[in-house]
């Protein structure tokens, strides 16, 4: 067999890995400010640039997907080279890969910073954006598939079909769930609405976290806690059994977000059925890792980097185990809505991807730059910043979870909700979001430990962008080998291993979504629900830019404790023409599907919310809801109009022919009539202000099938 | 590549052929209870979906119809009597009524019921739906949505509605600053 020579790439993981710390830093940066902004609203900055509903989607954006994105890109480029013997196909297109990536990164957040934003959870990026998107996730596609097909390596490693599935299913995801009518050069309404916007969105967020937050780093795991340790993966078999039981089961989870919601009842009952299945594939994969550790403990004590995989694998078990708990209806009953989600994912990315992450990069700094670790000292305090950071963010987040749903729902013995005020249930948890900026800021402080520790790491030593390496070429046998197992078999066959793969991650998706379309008693019409008045859908649009279903929940369940509070429980047949739907997943506020409806009993007057808007401390000294000032200053772009009109027309709202060349006449109509209510009420303002819009949408909310009408 | 391994048993459980970048791999069994924690949970889900979808137990809306029915059923059956309204003067019910004031009321009444741009000034003696005890009780209780004012009946007990009330009419003289002009009828 001729021995061939060549050389890793290098160069690209050290981009890749610094833009990994950079990003993780900004990312928790921004989320410190996400946390000092729920504990004292004053963080707002009373400015539509900084406040909350248009941080959160910077901080979760910047997390997931600038962090954990360009960690498992490192993971990738070091890995699959050295797992397949071959450099990455063609540098050209890492390095399209590594800045369109960041490109992308430095765009998402300069949009969702001005308003810009499809409002769905993870997939906030506009249309653009998400094509730029698309582009940039084929290309790394391309570069691995080009590399797998080069490669000196007869088969592929368990951590490669992580990275294979990965690749896959997040491009059907995305592209999946983002499809989207634009109606300007930069926005868009979704061809998706109410249920079926809603269930596309989690079937899209849920695996968002199955195949952006856990596959790949399943891969890296596989890759670098073996290697960390020097020990052989424990069970051959469990990583086939585990790796295909979680990539075909995780797909069908998706509607456990939604659960009691208006989804049907069959869907609902498939996210629970498929979620709980789920545990053991899940533990299959921290079993493997830590069992993999098996007589290297003694190791553990001594290196950082295993303490941390150690640590963000347990993370992972105990994420996975809560996830399956969580769906089980009557558990998310108390649990859904509430900061109970915060904690629950925050052990995953704070445990699972940071440690990950964290781990990962202490080891890989000496091994590229040829040297030692500057301080392994200060890795292990960083170990304990992170690990007690943690505790402090997710124990009192927990805490305050438990004590709000329970004052959610308690009623008093006359039959009247104990805690009728919203604010109260808010009031009592604060010191909770006091407690957890503490320990968002001592994981941080950790994080700034270990950016000084691998930058002095990296000047002590000098990287080696190009490395050495050798192996003979391979020589495959197309045909499967007589006592070769079939699985055996398609690992060498990566094609066939792709297909079989999407295959495996399209059941479930097509089973749930498909149906929900063709299936018209899933959805029953309602003859009293009409389109949205042109300025209640400019309101709704101003909505969305603002964030607001970020902390507002439109979805009433069908709870005593919620249709005493807010009304008549939602119905699926009220979001129908809801491109987006606005459901919303976390109540730091109350509910608002019932905002409008007359003498309902969340109806506020004209006044109120003008007043409230502008500033709600005024109102309730112990609100924590930013300010919206610049609503009340601000005129509202109506040239818009006509193009939403439009759009919303070819999506299947029935507004009239023609319709879009008179909208803004009714418009103007309309905003007159609330600004002369205001006058009323003694507030003088101009009719043309984005605020008149927001009070036309609110007051619409649930008046459609408020008997009234 | 040959690892030194400290476990000669373990030794023998690598698999030949499996070398990745020098990661070995083990042809240890899955773990049984981990296999069996696998059959319970598809178990599990084969029963649920069959429960609720083939032999037909509740879903949602029916367990949503059986919470109300059961609290309706458990509605106490109260003594108040609320056409015979007596005006509170106890200290205890009328700190119970600026509690609730305080909690509820300030928003859009002011602190000391001064009003504002949203309520009425409720310590003149002009008012917009009636000053007697039993107006400001129904006022109270059922509301005027359209003009602000909430319907109280869901949040606050019979009792409570009244201590409110009383401690309102207690305010009634009380000239605060920043009093909110005159609405409404005077009532002597």
């Amino acid at each position: 067999m001729e021995t061939q020579h060549f050389s890793y790439d290098n160069k690209i993981v050290k981009f890749f890995a610094y833009a990994t710390i950079l990003w993780g830093v900004v990312g928790m940066l921004v989320g410190l400010l996400a946390a000092l902004q729920l504990a004292f609203p004053i963080f707002n900055f009373d400015l539509a640039y900084t406040s909350f509903g248009r941080i959160r989607p910077v901080h979760t954006n910047a997390v997931i997907f600038a962090f954990v994105g360009n960690g498992i890109f490192t993971a990738v480029y070091y890995s699959l080279q050295r797992l397949l013997k071959a450099r990455m196909f063609n540098d050209r297109l890492s390095w399209i890969h590594f800045w369109g990536w960041q490109a992308i990164i430095v765009s998402a957040a300069v949009t969702f910073v001005l308003g810009f934003t499809t409002s769905k959870e993870y997939a906030e990026l506009e249309w653009p954006i998400d094509i730029a998107l698309t582009i940039i996730w084929v290309v790394f596609g391309w570069n691995m598939f080009g590399t797998i097909l080069r490669r000196r390596a007869d088969h592929l490693y368990v951590a490669i079909w992580f990275y294979i599935a990965t690749f896959v299913t997040v491009a059907v995801l995305h592209i999946g769930n983002s499809i989207a009518l634009p109606y300007s050069w930069i926005q868009s309404y979704p061809v998706y609405a109410g249920v079926q916007d809603a269930l596309v969105q989690w079937w899209y967020g849920h695996n968002a976290v199955a195949f952006f937050l856990t596959t790949p780093y399943l891969g890296l795991m596989y890759y670098f806690l073996p290697k960390a340790a020097n020990r052989p993966v424990y069970s051959y078999r469990l990583s086939i059994i585990h790796f295909w039981a979680l990539i075909f089961l995780y797909i069908w989870a998706g509607p456990h977000h939604l659960l009691y919601t208006a989804l049907p009842d069959w869907a609902q009952s498939l996210g629970v059925a498929f979620s709980i299945m789920l545990l053991a594939p899940s533990w299959g994969g921290m079993f493997n890792g830590l069992l993999t550790l098996r007589g290297a403990w003694d190791k553990v004590r001594d290196s950082a980097t295993l303490k941390f995989m150690v640590v963000a694998v347990t993370c992972y078990g105990m994420s996975t185990f809560e996830g399956p708990m969580m769906s089980l209806k009557w558990v998310n009953s108390l649990t859904h809505y509430t900061d109970w989600t915060i904690a629950h994912v925050h052990i995953g990315a704070l445990g699972w991807n940071g440690f990950l992450t964290f781990g990962m990069l202490y080891y890989l700094f000496p091994k590229m730059w040829n040297t030692k670790l500057y301080s392994e000292k200060l890795a292990n305090t960083h170990f304990w910043f992170g690990t007690l950071g943690m505790i402090f963010y997710a124990l009192p987040l927990y805490w305050g979870a438990i004590v709000q749903t329970l004052m959610w729902k308690e009623f008093t013995p006359d039959g009247l909700l104990a805690y009728p005020n919203f604010l109260e249930t808010v009031t009592q948890i604060l010191p909770m979001y006091h407690a957890r900026v503490l320990g968002g800021l001592l994981y941080f402080s950790g994080l700034i430990l270990m950016v000084y520790n691998l930058l002095k790491t990296a000047s002590a030593g000098k990287c080696v962008d190009n490395e050495e390496a050798s192996a003979p070429a391979i020589v495959t046998d197309a045909k499967r080998g007589k006592s070769e197992g079939l699985h055996r078999w398609l690992e060498r066959k990566p094609v066939q291993f792709m297909v079989l793969a999407t295959v495996a991650i399209l059941i479930g998706g097509a089973f749930e979504i498909i149906p929900t379309y063709l299936i018209k008693s899933n959805i029953p019409t309602i003859e009293s629900v009409k389109p949205y008045t042109p300025l209640e859908l400019q309101g709704r649009d101003i909505y969305i830019r603002e964030g607001c279903n970020t902390c507002h929940t439109q979805m009433v369940r069908p709870f005593r404790s919620e249709t005493e509070r807010y009304g008549e429980y939602s119905k699926a047949g009220e979001s129908v023409y809801d491109h987006p739907h606005v459901w919303g997943s976390k109540r730091t506020g109350p509910d608002l599907a019932r905002e409008g409806v007359p003498g309902g009993k969340m109806y506020k007057t004209n006044v109120w919310h003008f007043n409230h808007m502008l500033d709600p401390q005024k109102m309730n000294a112990q609100s924590i809801m930013p300010a919206y000032p610049w609503l009340i200053k601000d005129v509202l772009d109506i040239s818009s109009t006509p193009a939403k009109i439009r759009a919303m027309t070819t999506l299947g709202v029935p507004y009239p022919e023609g319709y879009d060349l008179i909208a803004n006449e009714d418009l103007q109509k309309q905003a007159e009539e609330i600004a002369a209510d205001l006058k009323n009420s003694g507030v003088e303002v101009a009719s043309d202000k984005e605020i008149l819009a927001v009070i036309a949408y609110l007051q619409r909310l649930g008046r459609d099938i408020s008997v009234e009408n | 590549m040959e690892k030194k391994d400290k476990f000669l048993e373990e030794h023998e459980h690598l698999i030949s052929d499996h070398d990745y970048d020098g990661i070995r791999e083990l042809n240890n069994p899955m773990p049984t209870w981990w296999r069996y924690l696998f059959y319970i949970t598809i178990i599990f889900a084969a029963v649920y979906m069959f429960r609720y979808h083939v032999f037909g137990d509740d879903l949602q809306i029916a367990e949503y119809n059986k919470e109300m029915a059961l609290a309706e059923a458990n509605k106490p059956k109260t003594a108040f009597d609320e056409n015979a309204l007596v005006l509170m003067t106890a200290k205890a019910d009328l700190d119970k009524g600026k509690e609730l004031y305080d909690k509820n009321c300030i928003a859009c009444h002011g602190t000391l019921g001064e009003g504002n741009a949203i309520g009425p000034n409720l310590t003149d003696k002009y008012w917009l739906n009636g000053g007697s005890l039993k107006e400001v009780y129904h006022i109270i209780k059922v509301g005027k949505p359209m003009k602000g004012m909430l319907a109280w009946q869901n949040q606050l007990s019979p009792e409570q509605m009244l201590q409110v009330s009383s401690y309102t009419m207690s305010l009634v003289g009380t000239n605060p600053p920043n009093a909110k002009e005159a609405q409404g009828e005077l009532v002597e």
